[in-house]
């Protein structure tokens, strides 16, 4: 035998332990998360074909804090601290329908400048919120201006909502029966000036992030959700806008006094994650005005909260109110017994509606967009597991 | 829109940012100066009075050791304890005050909504880092006293951006 047909022999003989590759591990399997990959603990496992990602698996629940459940052994006032542990840039939004379904649950009316104390935290927290997630979506496509920027802007809503509220985050501010303090002196000048500077700064913004080309080609055609498929998953906020839906909880199931505000529903025709990314950046704007308006029409003097006994029984039966947070619908269902704690209270939260679109945006996309994707989703992990 | 033009106009408005003022607090050098002495609550009116939630400040010459605020905090937090005071004061028969442990207390100021005899209130007093967790616990003598307030920086806005003073 020639030294090649020996070769040859040893050659077969090697490759019998050869194993072939199946279809399936033809795949790389990432893992993005759990630690951190952004605003919270949170993972979801990719799978690649190449630089195409076919598979999604969401794993959710790393920082689910039983706060349902915490709900049951508290009363309705001290209910409050632990309720806006979830999404601490936008508290005031999270205990504003908490706070009105307890209202409709007792049955009483919040005096009018109440009313308009608590759209006003909720139209600055919205603010508060967006530019904080602007910020991370900035860095997260690599663009460190844009993470600068919002993250220096959001002093000037932070110092008013201290002035008002008492802190910067987590005010505990909304309770069941109005607000727990009045403006202070010169809040109206103050908020007008810082507000109205913001609204400046936002246009800035436009130019170096908006109509960047290298964002706009980064986004603008990615992760398409089609209005029909964003009805269907049941996603909601600036995502279910972006789709073309023009639904805003203050317009639809005006609360408090909204429905003698003027303002414009934000919604855009074009479905992809320019759009998702450009939605909450008007509601801001829409905000500004908002607030300008708030300020306007408020009364001059009158209560702010309407007194209730810190043990207020609720009559058996339940509630349900929701309001427009900065990510989407936030709704409470609450059940009652009769005793001074709830028997039940159930939260929906929009990120968590959210979130349920990821795979169907991911799955066909390369892993390039993905960031550009899951960012676009106004997400929040811990208000999502709760 | 023209993709150079888009170019040209985002270099432009980073290039005109190197003329706006630096929005950074520089803190420990400044602090922020803020609205009023801190939360407090009237309870005949029923409403706070705006101000920072910050470490408390209590009045050993009006509480009279009715436990209402550690009740207030037994849902929220569990800081607040009641303990034994060395003083006699004629309102406080039982000779019991508040204490309240740092490392626990959220802030939230619904104890000072339930104190009904103004007794507690809170200050503008937000640092209190410490080395050991038993130095967190402030004992009823440690809470009546002032803080020293030393912010005095402002936001303030001109033509040439914000800043802080
Ligand atoms: S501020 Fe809130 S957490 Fe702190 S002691 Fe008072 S009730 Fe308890
Ligand atoms: S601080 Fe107020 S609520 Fe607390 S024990 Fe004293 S009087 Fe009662």
């Amino acid at each position: 035998m020639s030294s090649l047909d020996e070769k040859i022999e040893e050659a077969k003989k090697l490759s019998m332990h050869i194993v072939k590759e199946s279809e399936e591990e033809k795949l790389m399997t990432l893992s993005v998360g759990p630690q951190h990959p952004g605003t919270g603990h949170f993972r979801f496992i990719i799978k690649l074909d190449g630089d195409y990602i076919v598979n999604v698996d969401l794993d959710l629940g790393y920082v689910h804090r039983g706060e349902e459940k915490m709900c049951e052994y508290r009363n309705y006032f001290t209910n409050i601290p632990h309720l806006e542990r979830p999404v601490i840039h936008d508290s005031a939004n999270i205990t504003y329908s908490y706070s009105l379904a307890v209202e409709d649950l007792i049955g009483i009316t919040v005096p009018r400048r109440g009313q308009f104390l608590r759209a006003l935290t909720s139209e600055l927290d919205r603010i508060n919120y967006t530019l904080y997630w602007l910020a991370i979506y900035g860095i997260f496509l690599g663009h460190s201006t844009m993470f600068m920027w919002p993250a220096a802007d959001r002093e000037l809503v932070l110092d008013l909502l201290e002035r008002l509220t008492g802190h910067r985050i987590t005010h505990a501010f909304n309770i069941p029966g109005g607000v727990r303090n009045d403006m202070p002196n010169n809040f109206k000048e103050k908020c007008l000036s810082q507000i109205n500077y913001l609204e400046k700064r936002l246009k800035e913004y436009e130019h170096i992030f908006y109509n960047n080309p290298l964002f706009r080609q980064r986004t603008e055609g990615v992760g398409v959700l089609s209005k029909e498929d964003a009805i269907k998953l049941g996603v909601t906020g600036s995502v279910l806008r972006a789709s073309g839906v023009p639904y805003d909880i203050r317009k639809v199931e005006p609360y408090d006094i909204y429905n003698e505000i003027d303002f414009n529903v934000q919604y855009m025709k074009t479905c992809d994650s320019f759009a998702r990314a450009y939605i909450p950046f008007l509601d801001v704007r829409e905000s500004c005005h908002i607030i300008r308006e708030l300020l306007d029409k408020m009364p001059e003097s009158g209560d702010v909260r309407e007194k209730l006994l810190s043990n207020i029984k609720g009559p058996p039966g339940e509630s349900f109110k929701r309001v427009e947070s900065g990510r989407g619908a936030l709704s409470y269902h609450l059940v009652s017994d009769g005793t001074s704690r709830p028997y039940r209270v159930k939260i929906s939260t929009g990120s968590f509606r959210n979130i349920i679109a990821l795979p169907f945006l991911l799955v066909g996309s390369k892993l390039g967009d993905m960031p550009a994707i899951y960012w676009s989703l106004n997400y929040w992990p811990i208000e999502a597991d709760r | 829109m023209n993709t150079a033009s888009g170019f040209i106009r985002a270099l432009e408005s980073g290039t005109r940012h190197l003329f706006v003022k630096r929005f950074t607090l520089r803190y420990p050098e400044q602090k922020l100066k803020f609205v009023g002495d801190g939360y407090q609550f009237d309870p005949k009116k029923g409403v706070g009075i705006a101000g920072l939630r910050g470490r408390h400040i209590l009045f050993h010459d009006k509480c009279t050791g009715c436990q209402l605020c550690s009740i207030a905090c037994e849902g929220i937090a569990e800081a607040i304890a009641m303990v034994k005071v060395d003083e006699q004061w004629k309102q406080n028969k039982k000779s019991i005050m508040p204490q309240i442990d740092y490392g626990k207390c959220v802030f939230c100021g619904l104890c000072v909504d339930a104190c009904p005899f103004y007794a507690l209130y809170m200050t503008n007093d937000y640092e209190l880092s410490s080395y050991t967790k038993q130095h967190l616990i402030y004992t009823p003598s440690q809470l009546a006293i002032k803080p020293i307030d030393n912010g005095e920086v402002e936001i303030k806005i001109d033509s040439r951006g914000a800043s802080h003073g």
